[in-house]
């Protein structure tokens, strides 16, 4: 059966041939949907940014995989298939929330929240698509550059690892490994805020200084303001934020137009969490839902400068990256790079980057650092001197990709801004790893706000969404953006280097926290700008975390037959009849009891009904066989790359 | 005034690898400059300019000095020191 992706209904209107990867095609879709739905959907989004034509999708039940061909004019069709787990025999049934729960996502996005639960949001789905992209754009590089590569493979379980690689490595280190559990702290202590007048809001500040000041003015004495600051700094590391009492009460008396002046006075950010219906109608949101997560800008390369030589069997191997980046997003962008053959030379500040020293530790690096950032070269430069600044330039020079994350503006005061830099290497990719999709201070949403993932996820409508979907009233403090983000940037260098291959043009590429966002919530836009581009997969009729006699299952059934499956699959295992749809799904808590999670997950994926174990504690990660191949053991347990090349 | 310093990985290689030490002063500033004369390049990694350095976190046991008297928050016998690299904010 050949089925038009819906998502492509009307792609008249999305078809640009200005964009980077016109004339470029991903052609041959089979899909053994609807496992695969949710991931196709992204893709089909992500390639029609991109500008690419995007072909039917033939419906392949009996397929192991979803596959698809990478089409550019100067390459080889590259087959680009993505597998449920690892070993693509492994046939286990998945959907996004029994991926979240087999890979440790649920632990991670519970540790605030309670206990462990979904994230809701196609999240594994969308990084898994942008993953696959990214793949098939590396291995027509590596033809490109006269590597014999022919195919790419990706998995949504080591997309999903990925996302939460550095989490594993905190609590597989070698020393003081972190045992957090979800709902290791009351939900209620940790952010967002919500004030007397009900408004739920997002604070933050990277310094101390305006913590303490704020905090002061609300009544709260310093002691209780310092170990708060403690609890906020572990937002980023640890997902959690157990705030003490006393300032949870202390804001609740407060409307929050005071806090906000009081936020004014003392130096705070602060940022209501917003739904995605008032991000809409931000005059830039549909420009970014329509552009995609990256920005380009192309210019021709007088230069014509080739790309670095290739030293390896990896699509850009040799291929060499100066990144100026710090925390997270910008990190894990050019540690993708790395996986795919990179040479990336980190820049750090004289004596190091100060998170080298975050534990917990293993062989005498911080674990969660290491996990982002162990296939660089360092180089130790002080980027604020003039020395430190033709240092950086020197290295531009010779590079192919110079990427960074600074704040807005930044770049332009060190004066190696994409003009300095271009201005000494024609051929170099300049990117920008944002918050807030601008390096322009006075285009962002809120210039006086720090473009960090929980500000980005509480104006952009993601914590609202995920908000109103758990019926709680906050996101996630697990950093979604940030890692969302950081694929994203890295997808859109590679796109960068593609085009710059095919083209011979150069330029830049912007992604951001923001954008990143976007494309998480790209179904929703769609809707609500009733576009009716993008038919987003249907709600599952049971889709829920049940205890059972030890541990606990993640089971989703998306349609009727799936449900009778899974009552059949009951009744024969309990020998007694199981009610249906007339009294609800509630009942099932009680039948669950009857066995452990594994026995369950292993009885209910011999019937095809998607189940998973719900890992709580991600050391166990390791130990489960499925998983295997996309973990090495060591000091710490490390996140292969997510993808394979033949 | 002894009190225990925790020495985070990072700085080891300073203090001859050593987790912990003893070292007199009375308040944070003095155990600083006391460490920099047994232990050379300590200071510079902890404070510029009369202040911590914004990523560097000192706790007098439990408390940040940032929300006390910073590097003039005062020690008692037995007190326990903390030096931890600081992480705010993401992006």
């Amino acid at each position: 059966m050949l089925i038009r992706p819906a998502s492509m209904e009307g792609n008249r209107n999305m078809n640009h041939p200005d964009r980077a990867l016109s004339g470029c095609a991903i052609t041959g879709l089979k899909s053994p949907a609807p496992d695969f739905a949710a991931m196709a959907s992204s893709l089909f989004y992500q390639s029609a940014a991109l500008g690419m034509e995007v072909g039917s999708i033939e419906s392949c039940p009996d397929n192991a995989v979803f596959s698809f061909e990478f089409e550019t004019p100067l390459t080889m069709p590259v087959a680009c298939r993505v597998t449920r787990w690892h070993d693509a025999s492994k046939q286990a049934s998945v959907t996004e929330n029994t991926m979240q729960a087999a890979c440790g996502l649920m632990s991670v996005h519970g540790r605030a929240g309670g206990k462990s639960r979904p994230l809701d949001l196609r999240y594994v789905s969308t990084l898994t698509a942008a993953l696959a992209l990214q793949g098939g754009a590396a291995a027509s590089i590596g033809q490109l550059r006269g590597l014999s590569v022919s195919s790419s493979n990706v998995s949504m379980a080591s997309a999903a690892l990925l996302s939460v690689g550095q989490y594993i490595a905190g609590a597989t280190a070698s020393e003081s490994p972190e045992r957090l559990s979800p709902g290791c702290v009351p939900s209620r202590a940790c952010p967002p805020f919500t004030s007397l007048d009900g408004v739920v809001f997002e604070l933050e500040t990277l310094d101390a200084g305006p913590w303490k000041k704020f905090w002061s003015e609300l009544g709260v004495s310093a002691a209780a303001a310092g170990k708060g600051w403690t609890a906020f700094l572990m937002r980023y590391a640890k997902a959690m934020s157990p705030l003490p009492d006393e300032l949870v009460d202390a804001i609740s008396h407060f409307t929050y137009h005071h806090i906000a002046q009081v936020c004014a006075s003392t130096g705070m950010a602060i940022c209501p969490v917003r739904s995605l219906q008032e991000r809409a109608g931000d005059d830039d949101s549909r420009h970014i839902w329509s552009q995609g997560p990256w920005e380009f800008v192309f210019e021709g390369n007088p230069s014509g400068r080739p790309l670095s030589r290739i030293t390896s069997d990896l699509p850009l191997s040799g291929i060499i990256v100066v990144e100026s980046c710090r925390r997270i997003q910008g990190p894990l962008a050019g540690h993708l790079l790395a996986l795919l053959g990179a040479e990336v030379i980190r820049i750090e500040p004289p004596g190091g980057d100060p998170l080298r020293g975050m534990p917990p530790m293993a062989e005498g690096c911080s674990a969660r650092f290491d996990a982002l950032n162990r296939l660089k070269t360092i180089r130790e430069i002080d980027i604020k001197s003039p020395y430190g600044q033709t240092e950086i330039k020197e290295l531009a020079q010779g590079a192919d990709v110079f990427l960074h994350n600074w704040a807005p503006g930044k770049a332009l005061l060190l004066n190696l801004d994409e003009e300095a830099l271009t201005a000494i290497n024609p051929s170099l990719i300049y990117a920008y790893a944002a918050g807030w999709a601008t390096d322009r201070p006075a285009l962002c949403p809120s210039n006086s706000m720090p473009g960090t993932d929980f500000m980005a996820q509480a104006y952009s409508g993601v914590a609202g969404k995920i908000a109103e979907a758990s019926g709680t009233h906050c996101g996630s403090l697990f950093t979604i953006l940030d890692v969302l983000g950081g694929v994203v940037s890295a997808q859109g260098i590679t796109v960068a280097l593609l085009n710059r291959c095919m083209n011979n043009v150069a330029g830049r590429v912007t992604s951001s926290l923001m954008s990143a966002a976007t494309l998480l919530c790209a179904d929703d836009f769609d809707g609500l700008y009733n576009l009716s581009r993008i038919s987003p997969p249907p709600q599952s009729m049971i889709d829920a975390i049940y205890a059972t006699r030890q541990g606990k299952i993640a089971v989703e059934c998306r349609d009727r037959k799936m449900v009778t499956r899974l009552v059949e699959t009951l009744e024969a295992t309990l020998g007694a009849g199981v009610g249906m749809e007339e009294e609800g799904f509630s009942h099932l808590r009680d039948l669950f009891l009857s066995r452990t999670a594994d026995e369950w997950v292993q009885i209910l994926g011999e019937a095809d009904v998607p189940a998973a174990v719900v890992i709580e504690d991600l050391a166990d990660l390791h130990g489960i066989e499925l998983l295997q191949p996309g973990l090495s053991p060591g000091s710490y347990t490390k996140v292969n790359s997510p993808w394979s090349f033949k | 005034m002894p009190v225990t310093v925790n020495i985070p990985t990072i700085l080891r290689p300073l203090t001859d690898n050593q987790k912990r030490v003893e070292i007199t002063g009375f308040n944070v500033l003095e155990v600083i400059e006391q460490m920099e004369q047994q232990y050379p390049g300590v200071r510079e990694k902890l404070i510029a300019e009369g202040k911590a350095h914004r990523f560097i976190n000192l706790y007098v046991n439990d408390d940040d000095i940032r929300f006390r008297e910073g590097l003039l928050t005062s020690l008692k016998d037995g007190d326990l020191l903390t030096i931890l690299p600081a992480v705010a904010g993401g992006c």
